[in-house]
């Protein structure tokens, strides 16, 4: 037990980035300031301490990818016991209405062919905070996303060589992390079959060119390119392909909007709920940082900016409250899944404090709203980004 | 998107005399209902409700009573062990403390916990107290076991069970009542009595 314990604490500080900061980084590269990731800033925000759930300060999404220690965690129950997930006893089992039910090995995986995605994984609850009235759960910020290099295979070649069944709709999925107490019910979550036999579907066992950390799900994760992080199911075990959705209250209570506007807090009559899937159009403002401040000289305002299962088509900034906007530049890196970073270079007119606002349209017109439809959990903010600064004589 | 836009606000306009009318008044009657719950419903909060999670993802949230009473009663369900008489007065704290319109930092627990009385203020026993091991296993299994584990074999907790603290009993009694790190405080929530029976129970494990 202690020794598991170390070797867990060992692997869940990996997974913090606390064990490289405090070990491997020399102290003088970064005051020097020729350490690329010398915009780290401190811990990541813990939202909550156990289990740790924590999200990212915006101002690090300067960099295309995000690294692994400043990721940011959500789980509902915390990562495992280590024991059921060490090389040795780690299994992946497939099974429900296949030919050929399988157990694999990661040995076993490695025999599919390797694929590497870089996507955006957001949590659904991302800017949950912002949702006029309040409605509970994790109150996350802004900073509950993040673009990474996914490496693995493709769900589908798995499900391939399992061999579906015709009755196959649903594509279920359980992780090897437990409630401290059993009734509790289980993450359980399932994508329909169309989701789990798209050919970017896949299941990750590499983050950014290294194995996947405890934190994020080693040593298995499923990554729905395009979708919200709920069917991105961690520490992955059991796949089990069905005729319905997964029961059970994280698939059919949790995770759900309605289907048209509802008043606030109104009840839901008449309203059907269905489940959290696609990402909507969304941009941030990564520099210059919220409260901060600017000279009175041009500055380069920088952000990132993605959609769910169509390309980012533009960024807009506006300095009157939205009455007006102006087209930012995208910059760097423009892949499917990931997201775009865009520049504008901003002439301030004057001393005093400005608004900045940002907006994106993808390139199947979705336009992010100035707020977004108000639902009873808080999932799928993507209201226009603001940050504001104080220009400085 | 313009139906969507128009529902948010017209839901915004409507929604705003009503906050209007949170007066200070209120504000204050509020005030003093936390204030008058906080020592027990802090206790609870620690002790039953910090099993499963800690207790910042519930001072995060800031819920109308409806709400608030929807979310206990779904712990409860889930395994929390609270009684209806402490799931009302949670509730009540929490609606009061924790209601919409609070600022978005409020003192942390600590603080409260600090003020927080034991509740059980028994008049100090005659003799010693006297542990009665079999019900302090019924009293273990419904307050420590989750963090502790069945049979007191360790868990998110540490092992009990022919842990030398028992034999220490000034430190036991300490580290029980008044917590310690992420073990919860339990002055606020056991009698003497439970404590002891615990105590004996572990004894003979
Ligand atoms: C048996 C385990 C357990 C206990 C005990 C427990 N909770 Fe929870 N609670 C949960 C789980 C599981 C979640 C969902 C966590 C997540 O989504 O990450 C949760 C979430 C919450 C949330 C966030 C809102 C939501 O609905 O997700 C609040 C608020 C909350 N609990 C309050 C309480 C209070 C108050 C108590 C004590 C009366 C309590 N909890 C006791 C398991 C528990
Ligand atoms: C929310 C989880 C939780 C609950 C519930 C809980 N404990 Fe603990 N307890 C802990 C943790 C964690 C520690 C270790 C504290 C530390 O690291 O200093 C601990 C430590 C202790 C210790 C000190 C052990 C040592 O080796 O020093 C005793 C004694 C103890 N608990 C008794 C109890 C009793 C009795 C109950 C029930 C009335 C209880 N605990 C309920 C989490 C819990």
């Amino acid at each position: 037990m202690s020794l598991s314990r170390r070797a867990w604490l060992g692997k869940v500080l990996q997974g913090l980035g606390l064990s490289a900061l405090v070990s491997h980084r020399p102290v003088a590269a970064r005051a020097a300031g020729n350490d690329p990731s010398s915009n780290e800033s401190g811990p990541l925000i813990a939202r909550v301490t156990r289990p740790y759930d924590a999200e990212t300060p915006v101002r690090e999404f300067t960099s295309f990818l995000t690294p692994n220690h400043r990721f940011f965690v959500r789980s509902h129950f915390g990562p495992p016991a280590p024991e059921l997930i060490t090389e040795a006893n780690w299994k992946l089992r497939v099974g429900g209405l296949t030919d050929q039910p399988l157990e694999l090995t990661l040995k076993d995986l490695a025999q599919f062919e390797r694929v590497t995605i870089t996507a955006v994984v957001q949590c659904s609850g991302n800017g949950r905070a912002f949702h006029r009235p309040k409605v509970p759960g994790v109150q996350w910020e802004r900073g509950a996303v993040g673009n990474a290099q996914w490496t693995g295979v493709r769900l589908r070649d798995v499900l391939a060589k399992a061999g579906l069944r015709r009755n196959a709709k649903h594509v279920q999925f359980k992780g090897a992390d437990r409630p401290v107490v059993s009734s509790v019910p289980l993450f359980v979550r399932s994508i329909p079959l169309e989701k789990a036999l798209h050919p970017d579907t896949m299941l990750a066992y590499e983050m950014n060119g290294r194995p996947l950390p405890l934190l994020h799900g080693a040593p298995l994760r499923v990554i729905t390119p395009g979708w919200m992080a709920d069917s991105c199911i961690k520490w992955l075990t059991d796949i089990t392909v069905q005729a319905e959705e997964a029961k059970g209250y994280y698939m059919q209570t949790a995770y759900r909007v309605p289907v048209t506007a509802i008043q606030p807090n109104s009840g839901l009559p008449g309203t059907s709920m269905v489940p959290v899937e696609a990402m909507v159009v969304k941009s941030l403002i990564v520099s210059p940082v919220n409260d901060g401040q600017v000279g009175l000289v041009p500055v380069t305002i920088q952000g990132v900016a993605w959609s769910g299962e169509a390309s980012v088509a533009t960024v807009e900034l506006s300095f009157d409250e939205g009455k007006t906007w102006e087209p930012a530049r995208f910059v760097g890196e423009d892949e499917r899944y990931a997201w775009r970073r865009w520049q504008y270079v901003w002439k301030p007119k004057g001393p005093g404090s400005v608004a900045i606002l940002s907006r994106a349209t993808d390139a199947e017109g979705q336009v992010q709203p100035q707020s977004t439809p108000w639902n009873p959990s808080g999932f799928l903010w993507n209201g226009w980004d603001r940050v504001t600064v104080t220009v400085q004589a | 998107m313009m139906t969507f836009s128009r529902v948010i606000l017209s839901a915004l306009v409507l929604g705003l005399p009503g906050l209007a009318v949170d007066t200070s008044a209120q504000e204050d009657d509020l005030a003093s209902v936390s204030a008058a719950l906080a020592p027990r419903a802090e206790g609870l909060i620690i002790a039953r409700c910090s099993v499963c999670h800690s207790p910042d993802l519930v001072s995060q949230q800031r819920l109308p009573k409806d709400r608030w009473m929807a979310t206990v009663d779904k712990m409860k369900h889930w395994g929390a062990e609270i009684s209806n008489d402490e799931s009302d007065l949670l509730v009540r704290y929490l609606s009061a403390r924790y209601h919409p319109g609070a600022p978005d930092h409020l003192p942390p627990f600590d603080s409260e916990l600090r003020k927080a009385e034991p509740l059980t203020q028994e008049p100090v026993q005659a003799g010693p107290l006297v542990g009665v091991a079999v019900r302090g296993a019924g009293i273990f299994e419904h307050n420590c076991q989750a963090c502790h584990g069945a049979g007191a074999i360790g868990g998110m907790g540490p092992k009990l069970a022919k842990n030398p603290i028992l034999k220490h009993e000034d430190l036991f009694w300490e580290t029980v009542l008044y917590g310690r790190g992420p073990m919860p405080a339990w002055g606020s929530v056991l009698s003497q009595q439970d404590i002891a029976d615990i105590h004996a129970w572990l004894l003979a494990r």
